[in-house]
């Protein structure tokens, strides 16, 4: 690339870290105000203690797991991509096959000029889908609320958690099952004995994973891996 | 309650921070295709990178909106479309709410018992749990970046994040394994309070407490199961998209179903 061309980019780079600063910054700002707008609205604010406690419970995990995030997924997206993917969520399932996609399709590779415009592109452009699919849908949802508010339909609302991990149960388990067992006996076990326990299950998540953790470290330091099927069952 | 949660001022509050966030990717897309075409690179390249990214994303997104539809019988429609919208992802999205329901005393995520008070702390939580990802680029990326790019050995510059990152490299492989060790910790211990719930929900060993959410674990399982094998035995990749969600409607239906 020639000299002025480069300086051309590097400005262009500098100037996307700060524009992605300050609309990070913004975008939480709303995304933690909004709460406290729709409290004065409802006429009910946040219980504090409870934010606390909630987010020791299920907030620690997903930190944790944002930290892991950031680290791997930043440099396949670059800049740019970075700021908007890590903005508009839905990483995993969307926005990384994405980029990678565009990435594949442009013939780029990592850490070039080309490959942060391309992860740009890629980023703004399939959240730019998500944002139209979602407004698009939520109008049409409209006409059907009182369908989805129907008695009948109540049962399903109720379990959506429990159709979630059932869901996960299948993604995580069917590779892992040596790993899976244990902590599923015993969380059972734990949870039949100690029935009062249920009511705090998301706490519990703490133990359960500090457990299977460990299991997984001893299987790791074994076979240097957790799947089952390199381990051969 | 759920009238009030969809009531007018609730999309209004959600519609604007998404409106904002759909002019911010406007904002990234017109520089970047610029900066592509102001560095020589081919305008069909870069047209092809958006319309590849559009095809490519339609599904998933539809996959999202049935996320919204099943958050919003306990939430109300706006909220779930901006936490949908914005950040968020829908297996995030109601593990953090079910939490946030049970800190609040809710015995679960539903909205006969949701109350404003219930509701703005669940949103709240939902909102906090999740804005890592972006505090960590807004006070890191570009150092991160910086320091990938000259691709030498990394020491110094940015002391926590550094440890983080040369441990994250050391380990890459049992961080996997954790991280995977995690959910399974995760998804067993909501499992099995379903079991025990059952078991011992009303009374201790009486086997007489809700059957219902072991059913629908089983069931969503299953189709998750049939969703997997079809698009990896049968290449119906594109399935993938609707499988987490999917999954979860068919199981919930089984509520209405088993109930």
């Amino acid at each position: 690339m020639e000299r002025s061309k480069q300086d051309q980019f590097e400005s262009y780079n500098a100037r996307t870290h700060l524009l992605g600063r300050i609309c990070s910054v913004v975008t939480l700002v709303l995304l933690v105000g909004a709460p406290f707008l729709i409290g004065t609205y409802l006429g009910g604010m946040p219980e504090m203690p409870a934010v606390l406690k909630g987010f020791l419970a299920v907030g620690i995990v997903w930190t944790v797991s944002s930290i892991v995030e950031f680290l791997v997924y930043t440099p396949m997206l670059g800049a740019g991509g970075g700021y908007l993917a890590f903005i508009t969520g839905n990483l995993i399932n969307m926005k990384i096959p994405c980029a990678m996609n565009a990435r594949e399709i442009a013939g780029t590779s990592s850490g070039t000029p080309e490959n942060e415009i391309i992860s740009t592109l890629s980023i703004a452009a399939s959240s730019l889908v998500t944002i139209v699919v979602l407004a698009a849908g939520v109008l049409l949802l409209v006409p059907l609320q009182p369908l989805l508010q129907s008695p009948v339909l109540q049962p399903a609302f109720e379990n959506v958690v429990p159709a979630l991990f059932g869901a996960m149960s299948y993604m995580y388990y069917r590779k892992n099952l040596k790993l899976a067992l244990f902590p599923l006996v015993f969380m059972s076990v734990l949870f039949i004995l100690v029935p009062s326990l249920i009511s705090q299950t998301s706490i519990m998540i703490i133990p359960a994973g500090a457990l299977t953790i460990a299991l997984a470290y001893m299987i790791w330091k074994k076979h240097g891996t957790i799947l089952s099927k390199d381990i051969g069952r | 309650m759920i009238q009030v949660l969809n009531s007018l001022p609730m999309y209004i509050i959600c519609g604007l921070i998404i409106l904002f966030v759909a002019a911010v990717c406007i904002i990234f897309m017109i520089r970047a295709y610029r900066a592509g075409k102001s560095i020589g690179m081919d305008e069909k390249v870069l047209k092809r990178a958006v319309t590849s990214s559009v095809t490519f994303s339609i599904l998933p997104s539809v996959g999202i909106l049935l996320g919204v539809i099943a958050l919003s019988g306990s939430l109300g429609t706006p909220w779930p479309w901006l936490r949908l919208s914005v950040i968020g992802a829908l297996h995030y999205e109601t593990q953090v709410a079910q939490g946030a329901a049970e800190q609040v005393g809710l015995s679960s995520l539903s909205a006969a018992q949701m109350t404003p008070s219930a509701f703005t702390t669940i949103a709240l939580l939902m909102s906090i749990c999740i804005m890592w990802g972006m505090i960590l680029s807004v006070l890191f990326n570009k150092a991160y970046l910086k320091r990938l790019g000259s691709g030498k050995k990394k020491d110094g510059t940015g002391a926590g994040e550094a440890a983080d990152t040369v441990k994250d490299k050391k380990k890459q492989s049992f961080g996997d394994a954790a991280m995977i060790a995690m959910f399974i910790g995760l998804v067993s211990a909501y499992i099995g309070s379903y079991i025990g719930g059952f078991v011992s929900g009303k009374g201790r060993f009486t086997f007489r407490g809700d059957l219902t959410p072991i059913i629908v674990a089983a069931v969503a399982a299953a189709v998750m199961a049939v969703f997997t094998y079809l698009s990896e035995k049968k290449h119906m990749v594109w399935l993938e998209s609707f499988s987490i969600a999917g999954s979860m409607l068919i199981g919930m239906l089984a509520a209405i179903l088993f109930g």
